[in-house]
């Protein structure tokens, strides 16, 4: 990653922009990604990008205007004219009936702690080969798909209230690969995620197909009747409804404005069951640790449930100044959702004996809220969802839909995996923001409504 | 904003070097600006004064059956952006049982600008902003809890070159807008109701479509009867019933179980690892009861002003019009020229003739996929909303997405939305809130009872349809008339 001149060239425009008393903030995004694409067992798609982004937001009175350039900083001439487009942006704009939070940088903060070299520079022909050995291995009689994306990405923000800088470097990876029966359509997937390169790992990859091709190539698929069963979410699932939950029910917007599911609540009370501890901790390392927000907040350990009380909300700058509230290092950049582990064995078989008949659900499709403030989500199952009974794999199970609120499914946990995994939550629309939850590896909750189930695979 | 000689001349010398490398086909995307603006008023506070501009180049190079990309924001770096598509398509080549090809085709030049009569750029600011609060101000009363309307507006100018000589140039314009009211039903949870800005097909899409009444700020006072209504009503009942959906439910239903499931890379299971499958399959096409014979299904619509009419691909193709689902039958899928190629290729016969047009990317620095165009339902003679509610025993009319979720393959799917209102014995009785309907796809098409006539007939507008790895989102438009479908089951099960 190229350094320095941009972030000299930045500062040396933040001092002239504070000295004529200016208002304004200067975040700059650069990113290498890389991503290989596989279908039908070939690379589809091989893709670099070099992306550099440059983010100014001006505060005039109430009034507000921020822009975005694309291209690299290269002269003090391009960072003065993009400024200037905020500046007459915000001139123009309508004044809020509130006075909106400066970007202060409460700190000089340098992080790259989670940055290998390796991974930001890695041979395409590494992902390739290690396709090319899952394809050998599991047997290229079937389809193989699946994606790639690994990268770096640099933060730096400055802005006019101080001095201070906040640098952020860090590398990320998510692997997934899928297979699919070319007749009988069942698929199944792998998945790993982390900061290292050698956080991949192939072999566990082999490894997980091969333990779990038997169930499929030997059973047909059960269709689920509607109704009420013991549900195993396996951890992706875990971290993609539990993260709906926050968005709706522990983000400060959605409570104040009273269109979450946690708007008859307030903090100290219990919203979910007793066994359910969440915090927002940048300081884990199976998330991907981002230690301030872009509103130059430094993060810290933040509690939002313990033992099913609701404990804080997280409130971005705006939120905050509009309701009269303090931020909590929540604008923007990426949360660390934390589930705290439990007692069960992480063997989820073993954990299983005696349980009687469960429905797992490794990771949930197309996930949705049909009513927020009942806290109502939907999604189906998908990729390696199977009845178990007593402990032992029994079938795997057609596409089946899960209604039902996050009350009751995170109300009725009977057991929680006494191991973390770590879940990447990332998405690559727009610029590269890697994000991770740190989950138990499942968790079994009990009368959770299936109200829908395909008929084949 | 034109593109520099000096810069044509160095991507074309630069396509002729890769080709002089052995690259089957290379092409390039240089946008000279992908400008866009939002402007967003929440309870009459301007919460968002967003300026985005965006350029650079994309290149994509095909050698030995595989696909490389890459891309810079860094002019300086256009030599060594070609050389990276080679070396990453040379890479991929290392794995690949399927090669992909494209179908050969002439090289050609063309031009495609969006018609409009005033480009939203050009417009002060000022008078977007008294634009908007005059809505907001029509939104504001003392009951209605929380509102916004916001605006959007797009202008890429894209050049496009490929190593066949094909010049293609395009200015694309694009402006969304939506308004929305909300406020607390008896039970203390937020119900809302929402109006987007949309089309009827014809006409310019400049500013100049923001500011037409009818098309949407016509709409406030609407909205807010509604929602007065909408709070004090009682929940939908679960149960099978008939389902009329409005263009502002149906372009949403078209468009999770119509076109997502017939785009061409997801049949061949290009997208399998994240957005999914298709219950669809190549010997579907000519066999598929897709729905009943009320359903007709078109790609493009020859649409003058939707965000789904973009003149060329980004393959340079013509869009094309032509029918997807013919009275009901599966003829067709969206579609480029490589995903063509491979399904004629794997099914040993020739499934489709032409590629769509369809291969499109959201900026510069993704390559272009499979994508939606306009797709549409075509409109029928069951004649209008009147006429089908007079001809419904037990229903419900339905608009506004509130959530969808859709099986992966897009085999089964559930929406809730914003309102319902009950029909009963040929009339429409009362308002009822949080309602939802799920279904099968193939089962749900071939229950469409009743399609209504070309008064009913909307194109709505979609900014953000996601798909593809790395992400894309992507603006599209679907023409919708008055549907209604029989015995679906609505509400959600005690």
């Amino acid at each position: 990653m190229q350094k320095n001149t941009a972030h000299e060239i930045i500062c040396a425009v933040r001092a002239r922009a504070a000295a004529r008393g200016i208002n304004a903030s200067f975040s700059l995004h650069r990113e290498m990604s890389h991503l290989m694409r596989i279908g039908n067992n070939s690379v589809s798609l091989n893709t670099s990008e070099n992306l550099t982004r440059l983010d100014i937001e001006v505060i005039n009175g109430r009034r507000t205007g921020s822009h975005t350039q694309m291209g690299d900083v290269t002269t003090e001439e391009y960072v003065e004219k993009a400024l200037q487009v905020a500046i007459d942006k915000a001139e123009v704009a309508s004044p809020k009936d509130y006075q909106p939070i400066s970007v202060v940088v409460e700190a000089t903060v340098a992080e790259n702690a989670q940055y290998d070299q390796t991974l930001e520079h890695l041979d395409p022909a590494f992902k390739a080969d290690a396709y090319q050995q899952i394809i050998d291995n599991v047997g290229e009689s079937y389809n193989f798909s699946g994606s790639w994306s690994s990268g770096s990405m640099e933060l730096f923000l400055v802005s006019t209230a101080n001095e201070n800088t906040m640098h952020h470097l860090a590398t990320d990876q998510d692997f997934n690969v899928v297979l699919k029966h070319p007749q009988k359509k069942w698929e199944l997937r792998q998945w790993q995620s982390g900061w290292r390169l050698d956080h991949f790992d192939v072999d566990a990859v082999i490894d997980g197909f091969r333990q779990l091709l038997p169930t499929y190539e030997n059973h047909d698929g059960c269709k689920l009747e509607p109704g009420e069963y013991r549900v195993a979410l396996g951890s992706q699932a875990l971290a993609e409804v539990l993260m709906m939950a926050c968005y709706t029910g522990l983000f400060g917007r959605s409570y104040e404005e009273k269109q979450g599911w946690t708007a008859k609540s307030k903090l100290g009370d219990k919203i979910l069951g007793e066994n359910i501890t969440l915090t927002d901790d940048p300081c884990e390392d199976k998330t991907f640790r981002f230690g301030f927000d872009m509103a130059g907040k430094v993060r810290g350990n933040f509690p939002l449930v313990k033992n099913g009380a609701m404990m804080n909300l997280m409130y971005d700058t705006m939120t905050a100044a509009k309701y009269g509230r303090q931020p909590t290092g929540h604008t923007g950049g990426s949360a660390s959702v934390v589930m705290q582990p439990g007692s069960a064995s992480p063997d989820m078989l073993e954990a299983l004996k005696g349980m009687g008949k469960v429905i797992y659900i490794p990771a949930l499709h197309y996930l949705n809220i049909p009513n927020p403030s009942q806290g109502v989500f939907t999604g189906s199952s998908r990729f390696n969802a199977v009845l178990i009974e007593n402990g032992k794999v029994v079938s795997p199970i057609f596409s089946s839909r899960v209604t039902d609120s996050f009350q009751n499914v995170f109300g009725n946990v009977s057991l929680i995996s006494s191991e973390a995994e770590s879940v990447n939550l990332s998405n690559t629309y727009g610029r590269r923001s890697p994000e991770a939850a740190s989950m138990p590896s499942y968790i079994v909750a009990d009368k959770v409504k299936i109200t829908d189930s395909a008929d084949s695979f | 904003m034109s593109l520099s000689a000096d810069l044509k001349k160095q991507i074309l010398q630069n396509i002729d070097r890769i080709t002089g490398k052995g690259a089957e086909y290379t092409d390039a995307r240089y946008y000279t600006n992908d400008d866009s603006e939002t402007l967003f008023l929440y309870d009459g506070n301007l919460e968002a004064n967003d300026t985005n501009f965006e350029s650079g180049l994309g290149v994509r190079v095909l050698f030995g059956g595989a696909w490389g990309f890459a891309a810079t924001s860094d002019a300086k770096m256009t030599d060594a952006c070609f050389d990276q598509a080679l070396q990453n398509a040379i890479t991929a080549a290392k794995l690949v049982r399927v090669p992909l090809h494209m179908s050969k085709k002439p090289g050609h030049t063309g031009h495609f600008a969006s018609p409009l009569k005033q480009d939203p750029f050009t417009v002060p600011l000022k008078e977007k902003l008294d634009f908007l609060s005059a809505i907001d101000a029509r939104l504001k009363e003392d009951w209605i809890f929380k509102r916004y309307v916001y605006a959007e507006f797009q202008k890429k100018n894209i050049f496009f070159f490929n190593s066949e000589g094909t010049e293609v140039e395009r200015n694309l314009n694009n402006v969304f807008a939506k308004m929305m009211v909300m406020a607390l039903d008896t039970d203390g949870q937020m119900q809302r109701r929402s109006q987007e800005l949309f089309t009827t097909g014809k006409g310019t899409r400049g500013y100049e479509m923001l500011t037409q009444p009818e098309l949407f700020s016509t709409h406030a006072e609407r909205i807010k009867d509604e929602l007065s209504q909408l709070i004090n009503a009682e929940a939908l009942e679960y149960g099978k019933r008939s389902v009329i959906l409005l263009p502002g439910q149906g372009f949403l239903q078209v468009h999770e179980t119509i076109g997502h499931p017939l785009e061409l890379d997801r049949i061949l299971g290009y997208e399998l690892s994240y957005a999914g499958g298709s219950f669809v399959d190549l010997d579907s096409f000519g066999k598929l009861r897709y729905g009943s014979d009320k359903l007709s299904v078109s790609a493009f619509g020859s649409i003058e002003n939707s965000p789904g009419s973009y003149g060329y691909d980004d393959e340079g193709t013509p869009e094309r019009d032509y029918l997807l689902i013919d009275k009901g039958l599966l003829v067709n899928a969206l579609s480029s020229r490589p995903m063509i190629a491979e399904a004629n290729q794997k099914a040993g016969r020739t499934v489709f003739s032409e590629s769509g047009g369809a291969a499109r990317a959201t900026a510069f620095y993704r390559a272009p996929i499979d994508r939606m165009t306009n797709v549409n339902i075509l409109p029928g003679n069951d004649g209008t909303l009147e006429d089908i509610i007079a001809s419904t025993k037990d229903g419900v009319v339905l608009d506004n997405p509130v959530s969808w979720s859709i099986g992966s393959n897009r085999e089964h799917f559930h929406f809730s939305t914003e309102i319902a209102w009950e029909v009963k014995d040929g009339k429409k009785t009362r308002i009822l809130r949080n309602p939802s309907y799920q279904g099968h796809t193939v089962e749900f098409y071939n229950s469409l009872s009743a399609v209504g006539d070309a008064s009913t007939w909307r194109v709505w507008q979609v900014d953000n349809c996601g798909k593809g790895e790395p992400n894309q989102i992507m603006q599209l438009g679907h023409g919708i008339p008055v549907v209604r479908f029989d015995n679906v089951i609505t509400g959600e099960r005690k």
